[in-house]
């Protein structure tokens, strides 16, 4: 494989507490890498030490061949990441419609139209705050504001949290389309059934360590050891 | 209208459109960073004497207003990059250190020159019929630019882009670097605006007011007193906050004197941090 995305040997945590204790995995453009793993095992601090939000002790990460690991967030996303955080993932205090294009790149606009058909709730509620939404109406304003981004490489943290089947229907599809564009996905989910129908490859995290990884679908025989509680 | 309630009622929107204008300052520092820049003052001072440099130069007033604009930027900038920054997220030494710093920009004033008053002459004298009441050229412009101004930015803030972009920074400082928008150089902007806005103060009040090293004091507290009535995050609360503090200052001081004034306000920030610790028109 060709690697869009690889990060080799992570090291990080908070303060004098370390949570990632050597981690890598990699995607090719047009993949979708799941993470898994129960809760607390470092699934998120994962995401956020990709986009750049920890400081990694050790490691590497690159995009497209480029050494990222030095970057702040805004720079990463310059360099062509989207990243969708599991929490407080839209500006409660600003409309959707700002939340969709606040920082929206060029050819935003046009990209939203068809989202906007598979998710109406975002045109009806355009002008309302994005904090009078719901938890999981919340997550596809964050999916949207992500999806028409356009970049080569997307950070997905539980996008489905919340949200209901038909609308995770919907996601995946969109998820399908994009990869076929050419986008790579790295997404951290609970729901297993999404990663038995999207992924390309997967990993499992425990203890601030992969524990079992894979390519193609994951079988449920062979992780469910790892995520159960 | 009998001339001197119009002459009490300009006074009055006089105290709030000035004192909106030197809290500004102060309101943009503390509700964007979070720092409560005890230097604000200061600023205000070194803006004032920056007036009276020119007006000494012989030189037109107007030239004032860019020269103290740029002058206390430019000490934002550096007071940014050397106290605040390194502070962040420590508010209590930020005040400590900002407390320092106001200290040592009086001495520094003091060294320079001296304690004595200086008097700055009014750019425009000269008075303005108003409803039958002889009011002052200068005071009356002040209102009205102040206020102009004071709703340009409200205006700015609500439609333009980088408004917005100031609201995500504040709301949400994390999704705000995801989504591109550099944090830090848009707080060390705000910063330095603040502090360019104290010295537009500065240069305002010049001509109304004794200038001397320990002036900042006064505007120091009275914008800390809108900041605590009003609330912080909104022009709406800035503008309620000067005019309670403002109004009640210049009317009380109008109908008994000017300690009963000071007092009035004192005992109504009191009451706001008692009763309504978040101010009139905080958000939620
Ligand atoms: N800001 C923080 N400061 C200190 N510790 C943190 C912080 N955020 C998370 N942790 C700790 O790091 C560990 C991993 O948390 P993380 O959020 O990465 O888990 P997760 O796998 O995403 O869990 P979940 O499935 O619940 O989202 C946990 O023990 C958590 O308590
Ligand atoms: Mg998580």
């Amino acid at each position: 494989m060709s690697a869009r995305f690889e990060f080799r040997g992570l090291v990080a945590g908070y303060g004098g507490t370390t949570i990632l204790r050597g981690i890598a995995g990699a995607v090719a453009a047009g993949e979708v890498l799941f993470v898994l793993g129960r809760n607390g095992v470092g699934k998120s601090t994962l995401m956020k030490a990709l986009m750049g939000f920890l400081p990694c002790r050790e490691g590497a990460v690159r995009l497209d061949g480029r050494e990222i690991g030095g970057l702040a967030p805004p720079e990463r996303r310059r360099a062509g990441i989207t990243y969708c955080p599991q929490e407080r993932a839209v500006f409660d205090e600003l409309s959707v419609a700002d939340n969709l294009f606040l920082t929206a790149p060029p050819g935003a606009a046009a990209r939203l139209a068809p989202l906007a058909e598979r998710f109406p709730i975002l045109a009806r509620r355009r002008e309302q705050r994005a904090g009078t939404l719901s938890g999981g109406e919340k997550k596809i304003l964050s999916f949207v504001r992500g999806a028409i981004e356009d970049h080569s490489l997307v950070l997905l943290d539980e996008p489905t949290e919340g949200v209901q089947a038909e609308n995770i229907e919907r996601m995946e599809a969109v998820v399908r389309e994009q990869c076929a564009a050419g986008t790579a996905f790295v997404v951290v989910e609970q729901n297993l059934a999404m990663a038995e129908r999207l992924a390309d490859r997967w990993l499992v995290l425990d203890k601030g360590q992969v524990v079992a990884e894979g390519s193609g679908r994951p079988e449920r025989a062979a992780i469910i050891a790892h995520i159960q509680v | 209208m009998d001339p001197l309630v119009t002459t009490q009622f300009l006074n009055i929107a006089f105290g709030i459109a000035t004192l909106a204008v030197l809290a500004l300052g102060l309101a943009i520092v503390f509700g964007l960073l979070g720092v409560l820049n005890i230097a604000h003052g200061e600023l205000v001072m070194a803006g004032a004497y920056a007036a009276w440099i020119v007006q000494s130069a012989g030189l037109p007033y107007a030239l004032a207003v860019p020269l103290a604009m740029l002058a206390c930027g430019l000490l934002g900038w550096l007071i940014e990059a050397g106290l605040i920054r390194p502070l962040y997220a420590r508010p209590f030494d930020t005040l400590l250190a900002t407390w320092g710093l106001s200290l040592l920009l009086r001495k520094t004033a003091e060294a320079i020159w001296g304690l004595g008053y200086k008097s700055v002459a009014l750019p425009l004298p000269g008075t303005v019929d108003v409803l039958g009441a002889a009011y002052p050229r200068y005071r009356l412009m002040l209102i009205v630019l102040c206020l102009a101004g004071v709703a340009a930015l409200a205006a700015w803030f609500a439609k333009s882009g980088a408004g917005t972009r100031i609201k995500a920074m504040v709301a949400n400082p994390d999704l705000a670097q995801a989504v591109g928008i550099r944090t830090g150089r848009l707080a060390r902007n705000a910063f330095v605006a603040g502090c360019a806005l104290a010295g537009l103060g500065g240069v305002m009040v010049a001509p109304l007011t004794p200038v001397h090293p320990f002036m900042g004091i006064d505007y120091i507290l009275e914008s800390f007193f809108v900041l605590v009535v009003g609330g912080l995050g909104s022009v709406a609360g800035l503008v309620a906050g000067a005019g309670i503090i403002g109004g009640l200052g210049s009317l009380v001081s109008a109908v008994a004197d000017r300690t009963a004034g000071y007092t009035a306000v004192l005992v109504i920030a009191i009451l706001f941090l008692w009763l309504r610790p978040r101010g009139l028109l905080a958000r939620a």
